[in-house]
């Protein structure tokens, strides 16, 4: 974070003045392609006057923030106006997620385009009511059809927004929330007990469990 | 849900539907004693009880029995496929952890979605998005295959070419004509004096039946025949008009 003692009152320089009032007028985050494109400038020369802007936007400087998410930039309220914004709106920022909802969420952003049958397979119950929620709320959306005619969905910008990620690549390994090894085992033995257990009556093989364990 | 308001008095089970199901999957009642047909017919009574079609219970309904027919003919044919359904524990278990592994994976994503959404600052951005009319549109927006020329050809292409000609010769057409039947009975009468309806059509299909019933009728009409039928489905006896058995 830049010294914040050392904000002063100085004139942009012309092109981050434009940068500046594209990103206002613009709703969705821009990227440095498309703002040189409307500026008719180099992308280098954008990319000077967004590091002039993030100089000037350097967070307690004025009432919004620079953000870099969804892979352009974007202007935000800062968060000392929220509680402000909260009564002046009466919306909330963001309700509260269900845990269904974040599952669902999870399940998207990490396998998309995906359906909504294989997010059931995945979550072992069905994913009508939270699908239609986070369509409803504007953090999926359908991105086309599966080769078997159902509908496939992906993350909005909206949902890097909220979530300050450039993009879903930037999600963290989904490999890391898988349980340890010893946990897989203790999890194999509890359903092999089970089984049998249910299968008792049934003439029991026990060379067959005693591979598994 | 309306389906669960369906009563069921079968020979193996009587109770609501949606029970049945708990117990079918439980394997409480077995499946294969199940008459499936019951139920519909059970099912359609109800709904012309009911008077009315609730086209979503009725789906409902069409895809829970056709799963349970499927789960039963699979059950009937036993045998050739049953490693498909039928686990061994250990490989039932397996399956089974697997699933779970998967879901505990997403669970711990979701989870970790939940605290970043927590840790991000409270930054709010602006929701109202522009008109789409001010909206600039670039041709790489666009998935690129609308724009393909030669795909607008193959699709004009396709409308212009004239359809192959309907093959109908499986469509069977009725070639027997009362005509042909009238010279048919003609040459029967010539030779007996009197002639069973039966034997006129031995081996004849309903539609050659049909004609040789008009045939006869024709033959009345003009006056070179007559028939006597003592009680209705019995013999239908034929007499030439011009014998001197002829009653009338």
């Amino acid at each position: 974070m830049e010294d914040q003692a050392r904000i002063e009152v100085r004139p942009l320089d012309e092109l981050a003045r434009v940068v500046e009032a594209l990103l206002f007028l613009s709703g969705e985050p821009v990227g440095p392609g498309e703002l040189a494109e409307a500026c008719e400038e180099p992308v280098e020369a954008v990319e000077r006057a967004l590091g002039e802007l993030r100089e000037q936007y350097v967070t307690g400087a004025r009432g919004l923030v620079l953000r870099e998410v969804a892979g352009g930039w974007t202007l935000a309220s800062d968060p000392v106006a929220e509680p402000a914004a909260r009564r002046l709106l009466a919306k909330p920022r963001l309700a509260a997620l269900t845990p269904a909802q974040l599952e669902t969420l999870a399940i998207v952003a990490y396998l998309q385009p995906v359906s909504r049958p294989e997010i059931a397979r995945i979550r072992g119950v069905d994913a009508d009511s939270p699908v239609a929620s986070l369509l409803d709320r504007g953090l999926i959306e359908e991105s086309g059809r599966s080769q078997f005619g159902a509908a496939v969905y992906r993350t909005t910008t909206l949902f890097l927004k909220l979530f300050g990620l450039q993009s879903t690549d930037g999600l963290p390994e989904v490999s890391q929330w898988d349980p340890s090894p010893e946990e897989i085992e203790t999890l194999r033995d509890r359903l092999l007990r089970a089984g049998e257990a249910r299968a008792s009556g049934a003439p029991r093989d026990d060379a067959d469990s005693n591979r598994l364990t | 849900m309306l389906l669960a308001e369906l009563e069921l008095d079968l020979e193996v089970f009587s109770g609501p539907f949606d029970l049945l199901l708990t117990l079918v999957l439980r394997d409480v009642v077995d499946l294969l004693e199940l008459q499936l047909a019951e139920v519909v017919v059970t099912y359609l009574d109800f709904l012309q009880a009911r008077g009315e079609l609730d086209l979503e219970a009725a789906t409902e309904f069409i895809v829970l029995v056709a799963a349970l027919l499927e789960l039963k003919s699979r059950l009937m044919l036993a045998g050739e496929d049953d490693e498909l359904f039928e686990f061994e524990p250990g490989e039932a278990a397996e399956e089974l952890l697997a699933r779970m592994l998967e879901a505990r994976r997403y669970r711990g994503a979701a989870d970790y979605l939940e605290g970043r959404l927590a840790d991000q600052p409270e930054v709010r951005y602006r929701q109202a998005a522009l008109p789409v009319s001010l909206r600039r549109r670039s041709l790489e927006d666009v998935d690129g295959a609308i724009w393909n020329p030669a795909s607008l050809g193959r699709a004009l292409g396709g409308l212009l070419a004239m359809p192959a000609k309907l093959d109908l010769r499986h469509i069977g057409s009725s070639r027997v004509t009362v005509g042909e039947r009238l010279l048919h009975l003609r040459d029967l009468l010539r030779r007996v004096s009197a002639l069973d309806f039966d034997d006129a059509v031995r081996g004849a299909d309903r539609m050659t039946v049909a004609m040789t019933v008009f045939a006869l009728l024709e033959l009345y009409k003009r006056g070179e025949a007559t028939w006597t039928q003592d009680e209705p489905f019995s013999q239908i006896t034929i007499r030439p008009a011009a014998s001197p058995a002829a009653t009338g």
